[in-house]
């Protein structure tokens, strides 16, 4: 019962903070996400067999600097860099608040 | 269990790499064609083929691989291929693994058809309960009725792993009940249409599982090939038969100790008069009479088997090309055969052995599990199709003329329709890569109009109803990673249930309506004609 309604509670929850303080978008993050994040980080976990970190729950300035560091090369990774490379500021606001509310 | 698989896989890897390897080799370039193999067989072989001929993905050979760069290869087996099951292997294998793949694949052409042999099949059997007198004799869960339970082939990201699984969920709580591990990817799911407590799940390396749904549990497995997704179960449960790509046999097994009885070699002359060794498509078990009925793809043919002494083969010629999946209809008498480059659903009169009627069927036809549904007096099958070309439609047939109905404009291609005799609508998953890929579209079954399209989420498809027709289930695969279920009447979303990568989804209330869509009294009167015989 447990894992059926966890979907439903959590969208509730995500429904009050659609909107979060800095304007990002959760809505528009979780398609973001589901089109260039989940094939490796998963919609909501990775698989339980792979390599990929979660970011469910992590902290939300993390995600959006870590995305930006990414997309700018500051921070080196070949495929985080080419990923992150097609993200727009929004993008990255969005898909970081997505994952940032979403529960661990 | 695992130490089991991994022990099978290593014999078999062990006797491919006899076939592969030239005895005047050195060493060293034996040792690395074989290490290459291996990884092969242990991450690509169970979606691409093991013999590189593909199977649900494309084939992985000097030949298809020809003038492709070997960098974009690399980034692709990297990063994965997004809208497709094709996941990422970075961090999986190492960069070196992934050059060496590369180089190895575009230099190797396709394999010889491996052999696997009635021996091979036999020696894989594996007892897991020696004793079924000691499984319980009631489900050790609660649960009205077995028919409620819904089964999921989860993929797992990799098509390998901990999220291949058969998930068994009951669907009138929307609570999953079992889980099967599968080793690799979960692909079909069958049921005992005589006893109510057994299931049989085949995975993408042909290995099939026989579970007991009281106490969900493994209780048998044996591997009957390399790649293929060909299961069926007879009438009085006796027996299974089941169909490979790799290689091109089929196999009929004792239901059940999953002993084999008689192997098939799948080959045959195809409609264009060119003798074919052939995959094997659908095969399936008929409420209608003691045969199994199996598609050779290539050839074109269907066979009909009799469950009697030398298991008998009648040949049926000509009936397409490349011909794949099919559906039952009138007491399981009729057979819907979907032929892909024909673009022509064959229909089969399974009593006479002969062809009825060819009737147009879209666009690459793949009627998945197939429906058929009884409105105002008349049967109609819906069939899906690929749509990989202009005419984006789902035919609809009338089943007791054998005739063209419509053809309902859809928003692309699709792979499989749900119907219910208590519910409104016939479901069709559009599976066109976009994200029309997101979505189903319901078809009325009075107005064959599309009158709802939802957001499913993932790469949505395989609906199916539950066996009181209240509620509508969905597969949000590839990264969706849930199975969504919907109100059949309000299409309202109930719940959700997370997995990785679900697939099909097979309601154990099939062995009731032997057809998705056809009332259970459909099955009683098959029963009736049985008794009189």
């Amino acid at each position: 019962m447990r894992r059926v309604a966890i979907s439903g509670i959590m969208l509730l929850g995500l429904y009050s903070l659609a909107l979060s303080a800095n304007g990002a978008s959760i809505y528009a993050g979780q398609e973001r996400a589901a089109a260039v994040c989940a094939q490796c980080h998963g919609i909501k976990k990775p698989s339980a067999d792979a390599p990929f970190p979660s970011l469910a729950g992590r902290d939300f300035t993390y995600l959006k600097l870590a995305l930006e560091q990414y997309r700018d090369k500051t921070r080196r990774s070949d495929i985080m860099n080419a990923i992150a490379g097609s993200l727009t500021d929004n993008d990255i606001s969005n898909v970081a608040a997505y994952y940032s509310k979403l529960k661990p | 269990m695992k130490i089991i698989k991994k022990l099978l896989s290593k014999r078999i890897i062990t006797s491919l790499a006899v076939l592969l390897l030239p005895i005047s080799h050195p060493a060293s370039s034996d040792d690395k064609l074989n290490a290459m193999h291996t990884l092969y067989e242990d991450n690509c072989a169970s979606c691409h083929g093991s013999d590189r001929g593909g199977f649900i993905a494309p084939a992985l050979n000097s030949e298809s691989l020809k003038g492709r760069s070997p960098t974009s290869l690399r980034s692709l087996i990297m990063t994965g291929s997004f809208d497709t099951l094709m996941p990422p292997f970075y961090g999986r294998l190492s960069d070196d693994e992934i050059r060496g793949l590369v180089k190895h694949l575009q230099s190797t052409p396709k394999l010889a058809n491996p052999k696997w042999t009635i021996e091979d099949i036999k020696a894989s059997v594996k007892v897991y309960v020696k004793d079924e007198t000691t499984l319980p004799a009631k489900p050790t869960y609660a649960i009205d009725d077995i028919n409620n339970i819904i089964g999921v082939a989860a993929r797992g990201k990799y098509g390998r792993g901990t999220g291949s699984k058969a998930i068994f969920i009951n669907s009138v709580t929307h609570q999953i009940i079992g889980e099967i591990p599968t080793g690799t990817a979960a692909h079909i799911i069958d049921y005992d249409p005589a006893n109510p407590r057994w299931a049989y799940v085949k995975n993408d390396t042909a290995e099939i599982f026989k579970v007991d749904l009281y106490s969900m549990q493994i209780v048998r497995s044996v591997k009957t090939g390399f790649n293929g997704p060909g299961l069926g179960v007879s009438r009085d449960g006796k027996y299974i038969m089941a169909g490979s790509y790799v290689p091109h046999n089929a196999v009929i097994l004792d239901a059940q100790t999953l002993e084999p009885l008689k192997t098939f070699d799948l080959e045959g002359i195809d409609p264009d008069g060119k003798m074919v060794s052939s995959d094997s498509g659908m095969i399936i078990g008929t409420p209608f009479a003691d045969i199994f009925a199996i598609a050779l793809e290539n050839a074109g043919q269907v066979w009909v088997v009799d469950l009697k002494d030398g298991f008998p083969v009648t040949k049926i010629e000509n009936v397409g090309r490349h011909l794949h999946d099919a559906f039952l209809s009138h007491g399981g008498s009729k057979l819907m055969v979907a032929s892909y480059v024909d673009s022509i659903v064959t229909a089969i009169d399974l009593k006479e052995r002969k062809i009825i009627k060819k009737l147009e069927a879209g666009c690459v036809p793949h009627v998945g599990g197939g429906a058929a549904v009884e409105v105002d007096g008349r049967t109609l099958g819906f069939g899906t199709n690929f749509g990989d070309c202009d005419k984006m439609v789902v035919s609809v047939w009338d089943l007791d003329k054998m005739e063209v109905v419509k053809q309902v404009p859809v928003s692309g291609g699709t792979e499989s329709p749900a119907a219910h005799a208590n519910a409104p609508y016939v479901a069709v998953d559009i599976i066109s890569k976009d994200t029309r890929a997101r979505t189903i579209q319901l078809i009325d079954k009075k107005s064959l109009e599309v009158i709802k399209t939802l957001d499913v989420g993932g790469h949505a498809y395989f609906p199916e109803y539950s066996a009181d027709g209240k509620f509508l289930y969905v597969s949000a695969g590839y990264s969706g990673d849930e199975v969504v279920v919907y109100d059949s009447t309000s299409l309202a979303k109930i719940a959700s249930i997370p997995m990785e990568s679900p697939a099909g989804l097979f309601s154990h209330g099939r062995v009731k309506y032997m057809t998705r869509g056809l009332s259970p009294d459909e099955f009683e009167n098959a029963q009736q004609l049985k008794g009189a015989k």
